[in-house]
């Protein structure tokens, strides 16, 4: 690798250089306790896919480059130069975790293993080496909020149509206003993806509930953050958080995305609103008793799927299990459960990639967690989980059924 | 020409051995500190417990390690807790501290079972590096660590129990009053090792002894031996 091209790598590190990632980078003793906490370990047992292989490779290339020994004695700490090889492995490491930070969970000293890996992709965009699917998708959110304007009627037209499924739904006299747009002062900033189903339902619910409420004209996806570029990542997320400012809500609320909900409630600092999962929303509204659902409806065995980002990162863990109890006759808990829950293996945008025979192998842990349930139902509330189980459903032909949470609450509504 | 080597290390070395010690912390810490804070937590959840007990609960009890490998959740603790027992040892070579007095006895708490249980458990650590899977992510400085280390309280075991069990220590038996003369001296920057000392039968012994502290101390700011401080950081932010 030349010299200008090492350079500028190393610039690039040291840019990520922040105070968690500096004691994070030091700290790790390779006592080898996170070894086989990873799903993809689980499904493929090889050294790249244990949490301390993958953070060991950006390790090797930060003691070369930023520490005393690395540079003296690059022997001592395995230290290692930029090189092709070295990119490969960068990019094995990054692309095969999800950022569930489960190895985390077993982690004496507390590193945040996927943190790390954030390096590594930053490294591989200044590579030129990172999953162009989502570089592309990343631009493409870019280039909208850049030129919302120009999408704006189009869009508007769009959910036109989508109002007539709400009506149905709730059965409504009239489809008009059903999903209102740019109401300045509403409640809530509700931030769907761009499948149809991520706003007919919610629309459904806070129709439902009598909500003050607003859709916004961005999806909550955030590709930036899933290729692992900082910069996009950012702006993606402030598309959003902008929005909400000049609209003057009080609340935004996410779709069923965990890595969407996690970046504004938990990675963007303090925001003069709220920020909720549409799961809490739901459970809420059923608390205060402004929608009613069907109960013991679904009759045969159901199993819930904590999102990583959801349970884990998020913190929302009893309001799906109250609400699954409502309309489920016979609700089974996984094993591990909660915290401990295994990774489905479709988070950090691995879903978006051309990468299905490792997701199925490495979605071993979740269809043997789910058999051992005996249900035939497995509920989730992250787009990206619902897409990887569904591969997994069919790649290791299980025939259960995967079902959107928001979806099964819109279409149990008593109205 | 073998006094002088033994001068030096008992001496000149133990000054250049704190000095790296210290001076390299501050500057770990200081490279930490003053670079940039992200916003936002990287919190786990259910944060269980209050922060501060919290934090000093993961940071000191491990919980995470009892979960996964029990057995090795209880070598860990039996290391560090052992550890702990021979700092408070040492600090009884330097000044007689009342506190540690609490429980009667002659320096050294445990009459030389600590050093023991440190002996047994850092082979320990070792032989489980040359085990799958812990070979495969094991790097050089993970072996030459746990190396210095055995030795060094090798021969400080070799040192107390010849001391307090052996008729060769009987002969020439050291006194701690000896010890600490030395070792306040070297506080008070007036270093001063008396014959009492040097003209020991197990001064060899006492020589490997402290080469080997030496070289642990010179090596943890640069070394993975700094969990044992940033470990705290690190779950501070998981409870953020």
């Amino acid at each position: 690798m030349d010299k200008d091209k090492v350079l500028e790598l190393k610039q690039v590190i040291e840019k990520k250089l922040n105070r968690p990632m500096l004691y994070y980078l030091d700290l790790c003793t390779r006592c080898g306790l996170c070894y086989d906490t990873c799903h993809a370990y689980q499904g493929i047992p090889k050294k790249e896919y244990s949490p301390v292989g993958r953070a060991e490779v950006v390790r090797k290339v930060f003691r070369k480059y930023f520490k005393p020994t690395g540079k003296i004695f690059p022997w001592w700490g395995d230290a290692q130069e930029f090189d092709e090889n070295l990119m490969e492995e960068l990019r094995e490491a990054a692309f095969s975790c999800t950022g569930c930070r489960r190895c985390t969970m077993f982690c004496p000293f507390g590193i945040d293993m996927p943190y790390i890996l954030g390096i590594a992709k930053e490294l591989l965009i200044a590579y030129g080496n990172a999953p162009e699917e989502l570089v592309m998708l990343a631009d493409g959110a870019v280039e909208k909020g850049k030129s919302v304007d120009m999408f704006k009627e189009g869009y508007k037209g769009v959910i036109k149509d989508l109002e007539k499924e709400v009506q149905k739904l709730i059965n409504a006299p009239t489809s008009d206003g059903l999903i209102p747009m740019e109401k300045k002062g509403a409640n809530i900033l509700f931030v769907g993806l761009s499948g149809a189903h991520s706003i007919v339902y919610p629309a459904a619910i806070f129709n439902a509930a009598k909500e003050d409420w607003t859709l916004s004209y961005f999806e909550a996806v955030n590709f930036g953050f899933f290729a692992g570029d900082s910069e996009k990542a950012n702006f993606i997320a402030n598309r959003v958080i902008n929005e909400a400012k000049e609209l003057g809500v009080k609340e935004i609320v996410i779709v069923e995305c965990g890595t969407a909900y996690r970046i504004p409630k938990f990675l963007m600092g303090p925001l003069p609103f709220k920020v909720s999962s549409i799961v809490e929303v739901i459970h809420r509204y059923i608390k205060e008793g402004r929608i009613k659902i069907k109960e013991g409806v679904i009759t045969e065995p159901v199993t819930w799927h904590d999102p990583c980002q959801l349970g884990r990162n998020g913190g929302v863990y009893d309001q799906p299990r109250e609400v699954l109890n409502i309309l489920a006759k016979d609700f089974r808990e996984m094993n591990p459960t909660r915290e401990y829950n295994w990774c489905c293996g479709g988070g950090g945008g691995l879903v978006a990639l051309d990468n299905e025979e490792f997701r199925i192998k490495s979605g071993k842990p979740k269809k043997e967690q789910i058999e051992k349930t005996g249900a035939k139902m497995v509920v989730t509330a992250c787009e990206n989980c619902h897409l990887q189980l569904s591969t997994i459903n069919a790649g290791y032909g299980m025939g259960v059924t995967i079902e959107s949470f928001t979806k099964l609450v819109g279409e149990n509504l008593i109205v | 020409m073998l006094g002088y080597i033994s001068y030096f290390i008992l001496i000149p070395m133990v000054y250049i051995a704190f000095a790296t010690l210290i001076l390299g912390l501050m500057y770990k810490f200081y490279v930490i500190f003053k670079a940039p804070v992200p916003a936002g937590t990287g919190a786990i959840f259910p944060k269980k417990g209050s922060k501060v007990l919290g934090l000093l609960y993961d940071a000191m009890i491990f919980p995470m390690a009892y979960n996964k490998q029990k057995f090795f959740w209880f070598i860990i603790m039996v290391f560090h807790i052992a550890f702990f027992f021979l700092f408070l040892g040492h600090l009884e070579l330097v000044y007689e501290f009342k506190f540690i007095q609490i429980i009667p006895h002659k320096v050294f708490l445990g009459g030389g079972v600590v050093g023991i249980i440190l002996i047994i458990t850092t082979l320990y650590f070792l032989f489980r590096r040359f085990g799958t899977p812990y070979r495969e992510i094991s790097i050089p400085e993970d072996f030459v660590i746990l190396l210095v280390l055995f030795f060094c309280i090798l021969f400080g075991s070799i040192l107390h129990l010849a001391e307090r069990y052996s008729d060769w220590g009987a002969v020439l038996r050291v006194d701690v009053n000896d010890y600490r003369q030395w070792l306040q001296s070297m506080i008070l920057l007036k270093p001063e090792l008396s014959y009492k000392i040097t003209e020991l039968s197990h001064y060899t012994i006492l020589v490997l002894h402290v080469l080997f502290a030496n070289i642990f101390l010179m090596m943890f700011p640069f070394s993975k031996m700094v969990h044992s401080v940033l470990t705290f950081l690190a779950h501070y932010r998981k409870r953020k």
